[in-house]
């Protein structure tokens, strides 16, 4: 397989569809609607942001994307695979082969060398990552010399590196990110965005992130904002000062919103 | 602050409950060891109260001075009975005849067990017997048996029963009744009885004499036992002495507490062995439950709880723990304790009910040792977390894993004295026998704590080596590396395991030694192929018709046929071994005995010959003359040393002329030596000496297998109980290994949530749990089964002037303690597995 020319899709496919998604916890009074009729769909080889204050369904919407949690109404597709209605072993199986994950908290596991654990998906599978990509990813992320470092030996910036590199492994349909960047210094910061942009650029990855930091979000190629478990806007190409105003646009117009569901 | 301690408690009842499952296992096992113990005690003495209940007064005969319990007795003569009965103040008088005897089964072979055999007056009524079925005995040829007869023999109302004694051939007797005794019991402490009347059972007991074994005296109204006592004692002679029943019984149950205190200190070993093992536990459990706070107790830090406040939270949460834990404890432990003494006296005593007694000290020291044990356990790793800088703790890096330095080098410091001292008491550095011994034992004892303490050290390549077992599945790689991740916690979760493990496999090893080392001197010394012996738990000591031997040698095949007797005589005042042969060199020779000065032949008829170290005990050579009086002997006899034979484990005792075998314990032949001649085939002659001896009831013949597998029956008695030793420790194990991974899985929470978010099954996730489990257990086994190897060796070592010279490894208990670790591995796995499979992997991965 040619490595240096990843598939740039001439059409524009979605690589996660989701639409009229309901999502509620608890029950009678104490009753809290995180999703209200939430459809959007995420064209593969993008990078988007999913943005909004804490509360407004934003990590609900990506749980329920990456099929972690269940919706009360709508559907979820990843590719061609309908997420809903699938069962435990199911789904355990497409996050495994189709999905990508990156923590704010890391998550790398202690017991396993910097290259044990990004290979750590395609060991769970039973299968062999391929070499000749996964060491691509790696150069690519400057981790070439930290590979047989445990995770507590590397540094937050290095460890969320690492998790990266653990997502794009397998190459799957679809990265989800939760707050990447939360956890690290602005340098890091930097360097793991620029990293994501790269993936998307170079290798036409599809990567969907929760973030709630607006200089992150300007990585993007489009943010979608999320408030009271509904999309309120919709902006693409955005800049740092972009999504600010947004932001403040729409934080005005929220009691709108709120009655307008 | 106490305040918070209690609210903090009730939030995390599920690690609450697991430090308090440790707690409540140590002191229940204490607990249950006391009052197990203690009643048992009382449930003997409720037995022994069974004989000669209600009477006040007993007359007994003297106990006569040649000791040893075999005797062929003397009794209460029946004038003496009569004298009594008239006497004032007597209200009944029972006259008992009771000794034991052989009875042959409905296969034809002797009855023979644990309990005895005995032969009774029916006609005695100090023994509660109830008749179930059929009548008494009114003839002398019938005979009511036990209920535990009819089951044991296999024969019943109606059947014909031969029993023989000492003193009696072969006889027929019909079986008219069948009995059982007061409270439905079916036996008195497991033994057998046949009751004939009191003739009969006097010619089986007293040669026929009119003598009884006890008489029980019951005082009339208005008479108390010790007057009773006064007017007959002038009455009784000199070969009867008097006692009332209560000094009977105290002087009957402080024998009896002889052997129930010895159950008690095993039982307590066992306590103990479980409360250190729990000790580890509850320290252990201590430790993850504080780690897994440090976040909330650098909070309390930071709004400002003083470090003191910190530690003391801290051990009042244990005080309260370990008080509510501890008297769970002592109350399951006296439960069991109930439980286990009903199992006991209904198996082992028969006794049909059991009388429960609590001392005082079993819920005190159970309570007092659960708390001291959890506020001590607590006080280490509270002081440790009261150090913490706050700011540090509420950081959520990756924590590093502590140093292992003290405990590693205080380990090899206390291996390395302890090897030291083995090595100088077995070299016998310290000039004195028993110095010697003591400095190998406590070298023994040093190593085994060194070890113990070097376990966190051993852990990491010794886990890691276990783990490759499992390591060709990813989960099963993870599983691996997770059992070595924390050597503190893994090593001190295995040597709960380790300890149990080690005690039996040195003792194991030690008997199986002993074992190997004595059959290979058989084999090597013997050069008889066959024996003819009987069981040595039948009630009379086995033998058989002398006149076989003659028709012995006449088989094609047999070189020779030699036949001995044995006696327990008083030589020179003094218990020794005597034998005697119609072949007197024979014994030697079969027995491959080795004469270092005169010859068997010189024996003849006042001579005797000697082994060595028996010679140089009693201080005689080759012409002295030692005093010999047998079993059955009234008198003694003079006789001269004519021969010294060398040591030798087979050949050791005395030999004299076969003119004395009639006064010997039993004056037929114990044991009959079969060498068969070169070339012949062995199972034809077996087949033909078998049906030689179709007519000889109490013997069969034996291979060297089967002889010695006989005389080391006890050994494996003896291993069988200290699998019961295994068992315990197993338990404790379990529970360890269970508490480990449940609160390993709880702190893993996170991590376990990655896994499955990125794709890992449910049944990956049991299985890495699983082989977690699995490799911390076979960890714990291997371990002890190395020290325990070692500890026996040296044990061997020890013993090798003692003839165990050979060192042998019990393979087979072994590879069955490996597999049982397995199997405590996939038990303790099963409750962590599945709460780790269940992890919700959104709580587990959402930022706090």
């Amino acid at each position: 397989m040619p490595l240096a020319t990843p598939p740039a899709p001439p059409i524009v496919r979605n690589a996660v569809t989701a639409s009229g998604l309901w999502r509620a916890y608890g029950s009678g009074e104490a009753q809290v609607v995180a999703l209200r009729d939430v459809s959007v769909a995420f064209a593969s080889g993008a990078f988007t942001a999913i943005m909004g204050p804490s509360g407004s369904g934003k990590s609900t919407l990506m749980h329920c994307l990456a099929g972690l949690d269940t919706t009360d109404r709508g559907t979820v597709n990843i590719g061609d695979t309908v997420l809903t209605g699938l069962g435990d072993k199911a789904l355990t199986k497409l996050r495994r082969d189709k999905i990508g994950f990156i923590f704010q908290q890391f998550n790398l596991l202690p017991t396993l060398t910097a290259e044990e654990n990004i290979l750590l998906p395609a060991s769970i599978a039973g299968a062999k990552a391929d070499p000749a990509w996964v060491n691509r990813v790696i150069a690519t992320l400057d981790l070439s010399d930290r590979l047989s470092h445990k995770p507590t030996e590397l540094s937050g910036g290095q460890q969320q590196r690492v998790a990266c590199a653990r997502a794009l492994a397998t190459r799957p349909d679809v990265v989800f990110a939760d707050e990447p960047t939360g956890n690290l210094d602005t340098r890091s910061s930097a360097e793991v965005l620029g990293f994501l942009r790269k993936s998307v650029d170079d290798f036409g990855q599809t990567i969907v992130m929760v973030t709630h930091d607006p200089s992150a979000a300007a990585y993007a190629d489009r943010v979608v904002f999320l408030a009271d478990g509904q999309i309120v806007r919709d902006l693409h190409g955005p800049t740092a000062d972009s999504v600010i105003d947004t932001m403040r646009d729409f934080e005005n117009a929220v009691p709108l919103a709120g009655k307008a569901a | 602050m106490l305040r918070a301690t209690l609210k903090g408690m009730a939030a995390r009842k599920a690690r609450l409950a697991l430090t308090s499952l440790a707690v409540v296992l140590g002191s229940a096992f204490i607990a249950a060891a006391l009052v197990l113990t203690a009643s048992i005690k009382t449930t003997v003495d409720d037995l022994n109260g069974d004989s000669y209940a209600g009477s006040d007064v007993l007359v007994q005969p003297v106990e006569p001075e040649t000791a040893g319990e075999r005797h062929v007795r003397d009794g209460v003569p029946a004038d003496t009975l009569a004298a009594v009965e008239a006497a004032d103040g007597v209200a009944d008088v029972s006259a008992t005849v009771t000794w034991m005897v052989n009875a042959i089964d409905d296969n034809g072979k002797v009855l023979g067990g644990f309990a005895p055999t005995m032969a009774v007056n029916w006609g005695d009524e100090s023994v509660d017997r109830e008749l179930r079925e059929g009548r008494a005995p009114e003839s002398d040829d019938e005979v009511a048996v036990s209920a535990q007869f009819v089951a044991d023999a296999g024969l019943g109302l109606g059947d014909t029963v031969t029993a023989y004694s000492l003193s009696t051939d072969e006889t027929v007797y019909d079986i008219v009744g069948v009995f059982g005794y007061s409270g439905d019991r079916d036996s008195l402490a497991g033994a057998t009885e046949l009751a004939f009347t009191t003739v009969e059972a006097q010619r089986l007991v007293f040669d026929g004499r009119d003598m009884y074994t006890a008489v029980a005296l019951t005082a009339a109204e208005g008479t108390s036992a010790e007057e009773l006592l006064r007017t007959i004692e002038p009455l009784i002679g000199d070969e009867s002495t008097a006692m009332t029943w209560d000094a009977y019984m105290e002087e009957t149950n402080a024998r009896a507490a002889q052997t129930t205190n010895l159950i008690g200190y095993f039982l307590l070993g066992f306590g103990l062995i479980a409360v250190f093992v729990s000790v580890f536990l509850i320290a252990n459990t201590f430790t993850i439950v504080i780690a897994g706070r440090l976040k909330e107790i650098a909070m309390m830090r930071a709004i400002g709880a003083s470090r003191g406040q910190v530690i003391r939270s801290v051990l009042a949460e244990a005080l309260l723990l370990g008080a509510v834990a501890s008297v769970v404890g002592a109350a399951l432990g006296i439960a069991a304790g109930a439980g286990l003494t009903t199992v006991v006296a209904n198996s082992f005593l028969d006794t049909g009910g059991s009388s429960l007694t609590v001392p005082v000290s079993a819920p005190i020291a159970a309570i007092g040792v659960g708390i001291a044990v959890t506020v001590l356990s607590a006080l280490a790793p509270a002081v440790r977390a009261s150090r913490i800088p706050p700011v540090e703790a509420m950081r959520s890096a990756a924590k590093a894993d502590k140093p292992i330095t003290v405990p590693t080098v205080a380990g090899a410091i206390v291996t390395a004295v302890g090897v030291t001292g083995i090595a100088l008491g077995l070299t016998d550095s310290f000039g004195s026998d028993r110095t010697d011994m003591l400095a190998a034992a406590v070298g023994a004892g040093l190593v085994f704590v060194g070890v113990s303490l070097l376990t966190a050290w051993l852990s990491k390549p010794l886990v890691s080596l276990l783990g490759l077992l499992w390591s060709w599945t990813f989960a099963g790689k993870l599983g691996r590396r997770n059992a070595s991740r924390n050597p503190r916690r893994t090593a001190v979760t295995a040597a709960a395991l380790m300890i149990g493990v080690t005690l039996v496999t040195a003792t194991g090893t030690l008997l199986t030694s002993v074992e190997k080392s004595l059959a290979s001197q058989f084999e090597d010394n013997i050069r008889a192929e066959l024996f003819i012996t009987g069981p040595v738990t039948s009630s009379v000591p086995a033998t058989f018709d002398p006149e076989v031997m003659d028709d012995l040698r006449e088989v094609d095949g047999v070189d020779a046929a030699v036949d001995v007797y044995y006696d327990l005589a008083q030589i020179d005042g003094t218990e020794q071994y005597v034998n005697t042969s119609s072949d007197l060199p024979g014994i030697v020779e079969q027995f491959g005995g080795e004469l270092l000065e005169g010859s068997m032949g010189d024996i003849g008829e006042d001579g005797v010959a000697v082994n060595e170290w028996s010679a140089n005990d009693l201080g005689v050579g080759v012409g002295d003359t030692v005093e010999a009086t047998f079993t059955r002997g009234t008198e003694a006899h003079e006789l001269t040393v004519v021969a010294i034979l060398a040591d030798n484990e087979e050949t050791d005792g005395w030999y004299v002329s076969p003119k004395y075998a009639e006064e010997f314990y039993t004056p037929e032949p114990n044991l009959g030596l079969v060498d068969v001649a070169e070339g012949a085939d062995v199972d034809a002659v077996t087949a033909e000496v078998e049906t030689l001896l179709a007519d000889e009831p109490a013997v069969s013949v034996q291979n060297h297998e089967e002889y010695l597998s006989q005389l080391t029956v006890f050994f494996d008695y003896a291993v069988i109980a200290i699998q019961l030793l295994l068992g315990l420790a197993m338990v404790v194990a379990v529970i360890g290994v269970i508490n480990t991974l449940i609160l390993s899985v709880l702190e893993r929470t996170r991590e376990l949530g990655m896994l499955r978010a990125i794709g890992m099954t449910r049944g990956q996730t049991v299985r890495m749990v699983t082989v977690e489990s699995v490799t911390i257990a076979l960890f714990g086994a291997v371990l002890g089964v190395g020290t325990g190897l070692v500890l026996g060796w040296i044990v061997q070592l020890a013993l090798v002037d003692s003839g165990i010279d050979e060192f042998a490894v019990p393979t087979a208990l072994i590879a069955g303690y490996l597999a049982a670790a397995v199997l405590v591995g996939l038990l303790a796995a099963i409750a962590p597995a599945v709460r780790a499979s269940k992890v919700n992997i959104l709580g587990a991965i959402a930022y706090e």
